[in-house]
């Protein structure tokens, strides 16, 4: 008996981004189905692979980690340039130096550093603040500045201090990550008052936090296929790709650090923190993530297979 | 145990009290009521009084300014004797009059006095005399005659009624009045009187609220209210919202005779009022019919209400039986009958039931959504087929609970407000056209619509940073909005709303739509298919539709499906009261009720923070407003 594919009609889709510039640009999001079902509509960009850059020198990172960047996290430029050669589509720079428990770098400073390792790579950026609103607002309006005509993605702009972020962005050029806590709603309100503020809707990138796999990532993972058949459905405050800051959060889990010896029912540490980040990046593609920041080159390399592989039309 | 004299000024009135009792317990018990929002915390900070004499210890002073420390004032909660004391209580921090809402003009159909068949009733009857070919004793003849007159079978008789009776019956040739009590299930002989002439008499139709009371004396002979008088739940003294009273009652000693007492001196102070003003004995008041919410009805019949705010919130009783008025301690005849209409839920009470029923919503094709904008923010949606109940909580903030700069439907209480676009000024309307003092429930919702029109705050309750006006300013709490500047007020001092303020009003504007959305949702229904939107409640009846739904408090549905019905709960008691097919029915209404427990689930948690935006996150749901 003939079997007859059911097929889901759509009547919209999600935003398609443009960030770098020329040659270099690349295109995020503008999916018409669900996360890899070539059957029913399109996928017309691949998922975005990042790795990160500290402007500091990071602490408690396992060595495995640190290995992968020996001689360069000293040096955020050189560490970028590294990252480009480990095949990133893009290289997210996070401006942890900003913080005030940190060196307290002034937004000035950071923009140089932002600058100088915009200028050194072809791939294009991603620059996130440190985590303290306030001081984000500042770093990132001058960030905003230093890289006017790079067409990057800032970031991350909450409800306390999206005015700022969104104002320089718009002034600027660049696209804005809106980020909102684990809630559907909240994020939807984000994207209705930037777009007021008279952000278009193609510049604005979601950011619903997301836990690594074993911490919350069922609740990021619920909150993303909602986003995705809201966009889906027509929603257009809920149209935007996803980003996920994979590598922040798995390897804050103890078992991407703890060493076998610690828990030996655990196995080896290495091929583990790999599989950590592998497995959440993969997890949250399926609710339909977009652009992935990672840490580690290895994690990296195996997304790419498996994500070509997913890539591939099922098309019936 | 040491014990003071306490003398309050300037009402000369005294106590005398053990070192244990508090100003708030000493005041309460001299008849003066002083605001006591947080039931005696010390953390809302509105009892404050002033010590003119003697020495006391006050264990808590956070809430006083330096110059209020400087002068003298204390908090009344935390204070205690320590001699005997001369204390003054100023005008701010006394309950003063409420706007307490009578009667209203009535929804659709009103109360039919056509067919008036009251819970209580006196008839006149004949009855065959006895002779030896008919020797049945005189309480089946009384029966007999009743039944024959009435068709009521199910008869009862008190051993009181029966010692005198011979003597009552013979003594007009068998001509009597029999008084006839309803009492769930049976018909009371209540009294038997000799003769046809028979005083008047009457029943009452009372509405316990948490803040207010409302008490109708009604005629049961014509159906006729012939007075009513309303004032303040003196329980407001030991907190106002349920809950903290909940709290005091099982927490505090003696909580729970406190409560209680304060409820019937209420209610006793508005009958006795009524009855010498209308030159009536209370011992002819034969029957009283209460509606009020679950907690209410506990705490007035002295039932422990532990329960009804612990998961998994059960109430001792839904569905209480008529208890003699002797043993509810309400001042009317001794055997009147007190009955309570059934309530649904420990946070759905007989209140809605009985608005539920005013407006016949068990009755009706329409889909009709009735709904108490109040502290409980009780609402019930349905009609003849399906009915569902929900309280949403939405907090006392339309009430001016937990608003800096509000307050009640009092006087001074700014109840309307435009805010001018352009200069950001205000221009506003008080109740009694005096001199601002604060911003009631309807002011706050105009005023939140005006700052967010004139682009003062964003569709989050934010203020925007890049306006620049003398009203707006950094206050205590984070920037805030002067309505009023001091110079113009009642009271010397600034009026301002913060944007703390604004928060706290857009979660209860939240949590009333959150209530409304998550029902239909149960149901899997549109908005749209509500037809009717009846607004119950004190404050409902203030509030401007047009404004309530510019800020997503109210559905977007034309105006015309809007309608007020006042103070439908002691509309629905006079219903029961004067009809034993609608007390019937009352009791059909809540059984048939079915409650949604909004704690459950990720439904109305969603819908909430959906609604925690000005109007909605989900724009569709208000087409009107999008220009």
């Amino acid at each position: 008996m003939a079997v007859n594919i059911v097929k889901d009609s759509y009547k919209s889709k999600v935003v398609e981004i443009t960030v770098g510039t020329e040659a270099n640009a690349i295109k995020i999001g503008g999916d018409s189905t669900l996360p890899f079902l070539h059957f029913e509509g399109e996928m017309p960009n691949k998922q975005v692979l990042c790795l990160e850059v500290f402007d500091m020198v990071p602490e408690g990172w396992p060595e495995n980690l640190t290995a992968a960047y020996e001689g360069v996290m000293s040096d955020p430029v050189a560490w970028a340039k590294k990252c480009v050669e480990y095949g990133a589509d893009m290289v997210a720079l996070r401006l942890m130096s900003a913080h005030p428990d940190n060196s307290d770098t002034s937004p000035e400073d950071a923009a140089k550093t932002a600058k100088a390792v915009a200028d050194a790579i072809s791939v294009p950026m991603i620059v996130v603040g440190c985590g303290v609103e306030e001081k984000d607002a500042k770093v990132l309006e001058a960030v905003a500045e230093a890289l006017a005509g790079k067409t990057c993605i800032l970031g991350n702009a909450t409800n306390e201090n999206f005015k700022s972020i969104t104002g320089a962005c718009m002034v600027y050029g660049h696209s804005v990550v809106s980020q909102s806590p684990l809630d559907i709603n909240l994020a939807k309100q984000m994207n209705i008052l930037m777009t007021e503020m008279g952000l278009p809707n193609e510049r604005i990138v979601m950011d619903p936090l997301s836990g690594a796999v074993g911490y919350g990532i069922e609740y990021a993972y619920s909150i993303m296929e909602r986003a995705r058949l809201g966009a889906l459905m027509g929603d257009k405050m809920l149209g935007n790709p996803v980003i996920a800051y994979v590598g922040q959060e798995t390897w804050k889990a103890k078992e991407s650090k703890a060493s076998v010896e610690e828990f030996p029912e655990w196995g080896e540490q290495a091929k583990r923190s790999i599989l950590w980040e592998v497995v959440t990046a993969c997890t949250l593609a399926q609710a339909g993530a977009a652009i992935f920041v990672l840490r580690h080159p290895e994690s990296l390399k195996q997304l790419r297979v498996h994500f070509a592989k997913m890539m591939e039309s099922n098309a019936y | 145990m040491q014990k003071f004299n306490i003398s309050f000024l300037p009402d000369k009135k005294k106590v005398f009290i053990t070192e244990e009792v508090n100003l708030l317990q000493a005041a309460a018990e001299a008849g003066i009521l002083v605001k006591g929002s947080c039931g005696g915390d010390g953390t809302c900070g509105r009892c404050k009084v002033i010590i003119k004499e003697g020495n006391y210890t006050t264990k808590q002073t956070g809430k006083l300014t330096k110059e209020q420390l400087a002068g003298g004032y204390v908090l009344a909660c935390q204070t205690t004797a320590e001699s005997d004391l001369v204390v003054e209580v100023p005008e701010a921090s006394r309950l003063s009059e409420h706007q307490v809402l009578l009667e209203e003009e009535t929804v659709g159909e009103a109360v039919s006095q056509t067919s008036v068949d009251p819970l209580f009733k006196k008839i006149k009857v004949e009855l065959p005399e006895p002779s030896l070919t008919d020797s049945m004793d005189d309480i089946e003849r009384l029966k007999m005659a009743v039944r024959k007159e009435t068709g009521i079978e199910n008869l009862r008789v008190s051993l009181n009624t029966v010692s005198n009776i011979p003597g009552i019956l013979r003594k007009e040739k068998w001509k009597v009045t029999v008084s006839l009590a309803d009492v769930l299930g049976y018909t009371e002989i209540a009294a038997v009187e000799s003769g046809w002439d028979y005083q008047k008499y009457y029943g009452l139709a009372i509405d316990i609220g948490t803040t207010t009371i409302v008490v109708n004396l009604v005629d049961l002979e014509s159906g006729q209210t012939i007075a009513q008088k309303g004032s303040y739940n003196q329980q407001a003294v030991y907190g106002d919202d349920i809950i903290s009273r909940i709290v005091h009652a099982t927490e505090e000693k003696n909580g729970m005779e406190d409560l209680r007492n304060a409820v019937l001196k209420s209610l006793n102070e508005l009958i006795s009022q009524l009855a010498s003003e209308n030159h009536i004995d209370i011992n002819v008041i034969n029957y009283a019919v209460c509606a009020g919410n679950t907690t209410m009805v506990h705490l007035f019949l002295g039932i422990d209400p532990k329960y009804i705010r612990l998961e998994p919130y059960t109430p001792a009783i839904n569905i209480p039986e008529p208890i003699r008025a002797e043993e509810v301690g309400l001042q009317i005849c001794k055997t009147a009958w007190v009955y309570c209409i059934p309530g649904i839920a420990s946070y759905v009470g007989g209140d809605i039931t009985s608005g539920a029923q005013v407006i016949g919503i068990d009755k009706t094709e329409k889909v009709t959504l009735f709904i108490d904008v109040g502290t409980n923010g009780e609402m019930v949606l349905g009609n003849q087929d399906w009915l569902m109940a929900c309280a949403c909580s939405a907090g006392p903030a339309f009430e001016g609970g937990g608003i800096k700069c509000g307050m009640r439907a009092m006087r001074g209480a700014i109840e309307r407000l435009d805010v001018i676009s352009d200069t950001l000024d205000v221009e506003y309307s008080t109740v009694g056209g005096a001199k601002p003092v604060g911003v009631c429930g309807s002011g706050l919702i105009d005023c939140i619509a005006g700052m967010h029109k004139a682009g003062i705050i964003d569709r989050t309750g934010q203020f925007s940073s890049n306006l620049t006006n003398q009203r707006i300013r950094n206050g205590d709490d984070g920037p805030e909005y002067v309505i009023v500047s001091k110079e113009n007020s009642g009271n010397g001092q600034d009026i301002a709303l913060s944007e703390v303020d604004i928060k706290n009003l857009i979660r209860s504007k939240g949590a009333v739509f959150a209530g409304i959305r998550t029902m239909l949702r149960k149901m899997d229904l549109p908005i749209e298919i509500i037809e009717e939107i009846i607004i119950a409640g004190g404050f409902g009846r203030h509030i401007s539709i047009k404004d309530a739904i510019s800020i997503g408090l109210l559905p977007d549905a034309e105006f015309e499906k809007y309608k007020y019905i006042g103070n439908s709960s002691v509309k629905g008691a006079k219903m029961v009261l004067l009809s034993k097919t609608a007390r019937d029915e009352a009791v059909q209404l809540a059984t048939k009720m079915t409650y949604l427990e909004l704690s459950i689930g990720n439904d109305f948690m969603d819908e909430y923070v959906s609604a925690l935006f000005i109007p909605h996150t989900d724009m569709t749901l208000f087409p009107s407003l999008s220009e």
